[in-house]
């Protein structure tokens, strides 16, 4: 049975990697939204065997919506959103390269020499029920501040695309409001 | 459950239930047509369906996104069948029973919005594309409202899991404890489906939409799919509100395929009485109704969990 | 499936994800690399809470609180993405060449 979760568990790895590295290379850029989408659901797979299956679903589910927009963004702005006119637009592509290689050596090397503690998460229980415990007893301010964080956003995100402010459309740029209110000077 | 018995399991339970629910689309249609038709040519009618489709000769657009276009009946499918076994229809008939059932159920329904992006994407035609378009749209506004109504259902379960929620159910079921659950289930899960007065994304004023370009095997997989959505959906939904697999005097999966029966004919008959809003109505309807509608469901039953004893 | 194993899982994402946002000129495409680096993040995360916590909670409030991360980052990115093309039609970073004023 180890086997079998081990033998699972790199086919999610081996996905994850590949997906992410097609995301870049894919010409049609609905595709490349769609390999990202993948990726992520091949991490949250790993999440789930890693007995945080609650995490692992949420990562799946959230992603659903982000990469729809994010294809339905692609058709909007890139001018060859369906590929069908391929070509590489990359700048500064070795030095890209170069980093991204030297970043995985760099984590990799940490990975695997580092002593890192050996306590493995209880595998039998579910770990719903601590979770929650602690969303909503210790870490109550950690949680309500990203959720008001994310009130936040919603709202700047709005205000910042709007097409019509308090003084005006958008289109026209914004004029000062007057020095005496309800005047026009 | 062994896997291979799981596997035909949910193929047959699936099949059994798409076949009933294009049954009864055609018995309320034909009841709101007025058209009296035999029983046994209702009974028919899938089966002639299945014969016409599997004869069409497929149609080909200009450059379209194979990959994605012949995926996307498939996904939908997959979608129906993952989103299915995470509803245990009786404690020994229980596929995928896990702790966060109702987080799988909820996370295979929401991708449906990247099927039906897809299947509107790949033709490369304007009107697929726009059908995607509305069906972001209308998942995007009918999405939080469905979660949370589901979500609700576990507060008195204390559990997220689908079996605890039916047990929580035993002597009062969800429907009665929290009114407002069923309906904006039943109506978000006809979005989700895109069925009745949510067909905006294969809508007729779209020339088909997203299959309007597809024919042959494709788009049979595909209206299979989309009536598989609505049985899963009716199944979580007589799960989690209509206490599932309890009953007296027959056996449990007799109660929840009733219930389930009895859901699916709710929502279909609804989709033939419903008129279709426009799409702008449509997205009001889901952030400024069924959110706080849902979000008041929410507080009602953490303040009844907390306050009762 | 070693803990270690995840971590060089981890890296090579991250790896990939420098990779896009350092070489893409399209706006998307950079907020996509940016996308994976939190991925390897969150994967990261949730490898340690496994291997290192013993069930502790905090590990899993930690990847949420990166997963909220990733969420406000996507909002108020494309955000401005809509307003950098609106006021100057550029959707590919080489048409930003100078600052306003």
């Amino acid at each position: 049975m180890d086997t079998v979760i081990d033998a699972i568990f790199w086919v999610f790895a081996a996905s994850a990697v590949v997906t992410a590295v097609l995301v870049f290379v894919a010409d049609s850029m609905v595709r490349a939204a769609y390999w990202l989408m993948a990726s992520f659901v091949a991490v949250g797979g790993i999440l789930v065997i890693l007995n945080a299956q609650f995490l692992g679903l949420i990562l799946i589910l959230m992603m659903a919506g982000e990469m729809t927009i994010m294809a339905i963004f692609m058709v909007m702005f890139m001018m060859n959103p369906a590929g069908l006119n391929p070509m590489l637009m990359v700048h500064q592509h070795r030095t890209a390269i170069l980093s991204g290689v030297v970043s995985f050596l760099a984590l990799a090397t940490v990975g695997l020499v580092a002593e890192f503690p050996n306590l493995p998460a209880p595998a039998a229980s579910s770990p719903i029920v601590p979770l929650g415990q602690e969303l909503l007893g210790r870490s109550m301010l950690i949680f309500e501040s990203a959720g008001v964080a994310l009130l936040a956003v919603m709202i700047g995100a709005i205000a910042l695309v709007s097409q019509r402010g308090r003084y005006g459309d958008a289109e026209q740029g914004s004029l000062e409001p007057a020095l005496e209110p309800g005047t026009n000077e | 459950m062994n896997p291979a018995i799981a596997i035909v399991f949910t193929g047959g339970s699936l099949t059994i239930g798409v076949y009933l629910a294009t049954v009864l689309d055609s018995f309320f249609a034909a009841r709101v047509a007025r058209s009296h038709e035999h029983a046994g040519q209702l009974l028919l009618e899938p089966l002639r369906n299945v014969a016409l489709f599997v004869s069409q000769r497929r149609t080909v657009t200009e450059r379209p996104d194979r990959g994605a276009w012949a995926l996307a009946p498939a996904l939908l499918t997959a979608l129906a069948a993952v989103a299915f076994i995470a509803v245990p229809l009786s404690p020994d008939l229980a596929v995928a029973d896990i702790p966060v059932g109702i987080v799988l159920f909820g996370a295979a329904l929401v991708q449906v919005m990247v099927a039906v992006f897809l299947h509107g994407w790949s033709p490369n035609s304007l009107f697929s594309m726009i059908g995607g378009y509305r069906f972001a749209a209308l998942a995007l506004s009918m999405g939080i409202p469905f979660s949370l109504v589901l979500i609700t259902t576990a507060i008195p379960a204390e559990s997220l899991s689908v079996g605890v929620i039916i047990e929580s159910q035993a002597h009062l079921w969800n429907v009665l404890r929290q009114p407002l659950g069923l309906p904006i289930y039943l109506l978000t899960a006809l979005g989700f489906a895109f069925w009745g007065p949510f067909s905006h994304p294969d809508a007729t004023d779209l020339a088909g939409g997203t299959q309007g370009e597809t024919s042959g095997a494709a788009l049979l997989t595909w209206r299979t799919a989309r009536a598989a959505i609505l049985v899963s959906a009716a199944a979580m939904g007589s799960a989690a509100f209509l206490g599932g697999s309890l009953g007296p005097w027959i056996p449990d999966w007799a109660w929840s395929s009733l219930k389930t029966v009895l859901l699916l004919a709710a929502m279909i008959w609804a989709g033939h009485r419903m008129a279709r809003p426009r799409m702008e109505n449509v997205v009001k309807l889901g952030w400024l109704l069924l959110l706080p509608l849902a979000l008041v469901d929410v507080f009602v039953s953490g303040a009844l969990a907390l306050w009762t004893p | 499936m070693t803990l270690s194993a995840i971590i060089v899982v981890s890296a090579a994402i991250f790896g990939v994800g420098i990779y896009g946002v350092l070489s893409q000129q399209s706006f998307v495409m950079i907020m996509m690399g940016l996308e994976l680096m939190l991925n390897a993040a969150i994967l990261a995360v949730a490898a340690f809470w496994w291997g290192t916590t013993g069930g502790n909670p905090e590990g899993q409030l930690l990847v949420i609180v990166v997963m909220t991360a990733m969420a406000i980052e996507a909002a108020i990115g494309f955000a401005l993405v809509t307003n950098v093309y609106r006021a100057r039609k550029a959707d590919i970073t080489e048409k930003l060449k100078r600052l306003r004023n």
